[in-house]
């Protein structure tokens, strides 16, 4: 039973933990190379990995989704420890609407133009040609899927930090939800469902007791008929 | 369509929330009374009735109004993440 509830634990952790790794945004430092769009039609697995059609456009089976390629600095531990590797990665830059997740972007084309214009610095300009990329999802190649790319701007340079302030604030407010909704609840079953569940094992217990005086009555009266060495 | 389902979903989601969080609020406040008065019993009110008119004082107070910012609040939020996020 023990264990049975730490391997609960655990999956529950994993599948939360991946959950938020998905969804919420982290921040690359990459060289953009180039920006571009391609037709792409979604498979029946992959395309809950994708949003939706632009915004203000119809839905269509396939469409067009901007991409943009970089060159990113690799990372340690979710991009807390900077490493000197660096690798090419693929974002796609979608809308995200009104729908999951909140992202609330609508501004994609607005984005490529970004995305367009940081690629053509020169490597010589101030800080070279580094520039951060905010995005949330993850890049599966065997499944085709892309972090979606939420807001481009310039770096300072390859060393360019960011603080998460966003996910700081995000699991703070996360660990205050989870202990305010643990009171609500510790209230809610100390002042009603304890005394509901009291007095309906009272009530219980008193119709039990009724029976067993009713049975009493009935044994007493059966007793009237039987012989003395027959009683019960 | 989105922005009509966000908003219609987000305030039944919200409403629940408001509930719960004033039931909530008024559970603790009468629990808080009850000990009040089990500590030193006023001579001319039963638990009762010093329990009922605390309850009633709270809920004409300034306090349990404060929860109608479960409204304000994330829709502020949401206001903030579009213009974050859609700002060049």
């Amino acid at each position: 039973m023990r264990r049975l509830r730490i391997i609960f634990r655990v999956v529950l952790f994993l599948i939360l933990g991946s959950f938020f790794h998905y969804v919420l945004p982290q921040h690359d430092v990459v060289q953009i190379t180039q920006v571009e769009t391609k037709r792409t039609d979604f498979g029946g697995f992959n395309k809950w990995f994708y949003a939706q059609q632009d915004s203000g456009s119809a839905v269509m089976e396939n469409r067009d989704i901007f991409y943009i390629y970089a060159d990113r600095k690799k990372t340690f531990l979710f991009g807390l420890i900077a490493r000197d590797a660096t690798g090419v990665m693929v974002y796609r830059n979608e809308d995200t609407g009104w729908i999951w997740p909140p992202y609330f972007k609508f501004d994609s084309s607005n984005l490529q133009a970004e995305a367009a214009s940081l690629a053509r610095r020169e490597a010589t300009s101030e800080g070279g040609n580094w520039s951060v990329v905010t995005n949330y999802g993850w890049r599966i190649p065997f499944l085709s899927i892309f972090p979606n790319a939420v807001d481009v701007k310039p770096a300072t340079g390859p060393d360019h930090q960011v603080t998460p302030w966003f996910n700081i604030f995000f699991f703070i407010a996360l660990i205050i939800g989870f202990f305010f909704v643990r009171a609500m609840w510790m209230q809610l079953r100390e002042r009603s469902v304890d005394p509901m569940l009291d007095s309906a094992g009272h009530r219980l217990d008193e119709v039990q007791a009724g029976v067993a005086e009713r049975q009493g009555r009935m044994r007493r009266w059966m007793n009237t008929w039987r012989s003395k060495d027959n009683q019960r | 369509m989105g922005f009509v389902r966000l908003v219609v979903f987000g305030f039944i989601g919200l409403g629940v929330i408001y509930l719960s969080i004033s039931v909530y609020s008024r559970s603790v406040r009468r629990e808080k009374l009850e000990e009040q008065y089990d500590e030193n019993p006023i001579a001319n009110m039963t638990r009762r009735e010093f329990v009922e008119n605390g309850v009633k004082s709270y809920n004409n107070s300034f306090r349990p109004k404060l929860i109608a910012l479960v409204f304000v609040i994330p829709p502020a939020i949401v206001a903030a993440i579009i213009y974050v996020i859609n700002a060049n």
